[in-house]
């Protein structure tokens, strides 16, 4: 009753080089490597898996692409407001083929990737670069003395206005 | 579940306005926003302290995965459910993650016996640690697999029955999947067990790309609340809730939605 790819009147071009088999010969228990390799898909660049519609994929990795681009731009507002209307193609075409590591380290990457020199933007960066000790590989921790103040913000007023621990929550 | 009528789901950004609401009776929280070692956010808190119940909403067990679910995840959402003296929990029907690698969004699975299986194997891993009841929520999805061998209310009556779980129904979903795929929304309703519904989603999307998205951050569009309708006069839920995650309107927009939603489904309004 749903779902019908082969009846659906849009997107008509079912094809794909990706997928290990030919359509119609799904081995059982093969399921983690089918949803690894549509994950991939969707996040890393790599090709649509057999069978899938492509078009519909592709639209599919875009608002996911271009929901990231929103969620950054609220944990680095002055980095998205430094790109102004570009922003969302900035992030998006950074993002094609990098599966998110939560809001915090995919902006923090890209900013350092775009390394601004002036303005709120090289603010921004430079205020969470002395605040925060991150890698480049795994979760940003808070500097010394700032570890206090970071745990202050997971359970104090901030949470009422919504906003700080929301944004600088490094996630997991 | 106790008829609550309309709720709202609860997000920091529009905590003022939720407190604000005098008749509501029952919010939604994302789980994975609160913090079981620490105090209730001041604005839950308040909420309880009105006897408001609080539901946490999962979005990141990835019930749907192959993998066993995240048992850390899973004690976490008991602690939340606990923390808020929740009377009950809910998840989707989907994956979010694979092969070590964050999606970033929900996924749908392909509608076959594996799938069926592992959804089945996670949530018993899941209800293993809880002490309320979990309700499970079908996804909207732009694609999908391309070698389904059920039907959706196959698929989602087969993963009910034998989790013993209950729905959380989204409209919206339920509207923007038929009007994705050129299916009749009213036959599925006429095909799930409507009778498992512990609450209903309710929210707004647009159409982008000859596609309907379901965004949150769009107005509820009238066919969804149509739907509504049609969905309580075959069999009213106990409680429906707006969903809202972004570009929040002005305070009188979301009041207006919050009634359009009492009216359609015949409850008071909370507003």
């Amino acid at each position: 009753m749903t779902g019908d790819l082969a009846a659906r009147p849009a997107g008509g071009h079912a094809t794909g080089d990706a997928g290990p088999r030919p359509a119609g010969e799904h081995a059982t228990g093969d399921l983690a490597a089918r949803q690894a390799a549509l994950v991939a898909a969707l996040t890393s660049g790599a090709a649509v898996p057999h069978g899938f519609d492509e078009r519909l994929v592709g639209i599919a990795r875009d608002a996911l692409l271009r929901k990231r681009a929103g969620e950054v731009a609220r944990a680095w507002p002055l980095l998205a407001a430094d790109r102004g209307d570009r922003w969302p193609a900035v992030f998006m075409e950074w993002a094609a083929a990098r599966p998110t590591n939560g809001s915090l380290r995919d902006g923090w990457d890209l900013a350092r990737s775009l390394a601004p020199r002036t303005g709120p933007a090289a603010a921004e960066l430079a205020a969470r670069e002395a605040a925060w000790r991150y890698d480049g590989i795994s979760a940003p921790v808070p500097r010394g003395r700032l570890s206090g103040w970071a745990r202050s913000v997971r359970s104090g007023a901030l949470w009422e206005s919504g906003g700080l621990w929301t944004r600088l929550r490094p996630k997991d | 579940m106790t008829p609550y009528g309309v709720g709202i789901g609860w997000r920091p950004e529009i905590a003022g306005f939720v407190a604000e609401l005098p008749g509501l009776r029952f919010v939604e929280v994302v789980a994975e926003s609160v913090h079981a070692d620490a105090p209730v956010p001041p604005g839950l808190a308040a909420l309880r302290d009105r006897d408001v119940a609080v539901i946490p909403h999962g979005v990141r067990l990835s019930l749907g995965g192959a993998e066993p679910v995240d048992p850390d995840r899973v004690d976490h959402l008991a602690a939340v459910a606990s923390l808020l003296d929740a009377p009950l929990v809910s998840e989707h029907i989907a994956f979010v993650r694979a092969g070590g690698v964050e999606a970033g969004h929900l996924l749908p699975l392909p509608r076959s016996r594996e799938a069926v299986d592992a959804v089945v194997a996670n949530v018993a891993r899941t209800q293993a640690a809880l002490a309320v009841p979990i309700a499970l929520e079908p996804i909207a999805a732009v694609f999908d697999w391309p070698d389904d061998e059920l039907s959706e209310a196959e698929f989602l009556t087969e993963i009910l029955e034998r989790t013993d779980a209950l729905l959380l129904l989204d409209i919206a979903n339920v509207y923007a999947n038929a009007r994705n795929r050129g299916t009749d929304p009213l036959a599925l309703l006429d095909a799930l067990p409507l009778d498992r519904i512990a609450y209903c989603h309710v929210a707004g999307g647009a159409e982008a790309g000859g596609v309907y998205h379901d965004t949150h951050t769009h107005p509820v569009p009238e066919p969804v609340l149509d739907l509504v309708s049609a969905l309580c006069a075959r069999c009213r839920p106990p409680a429906l809730l707006l969903e809202r995650d972004g570009a929040y309107p002005a305070a009188d927009t979301l009041r207006a939605e919050l009634d359009a939603i009492a009216a359609a489904s015949g409850y008071p309004a909370v507003t």
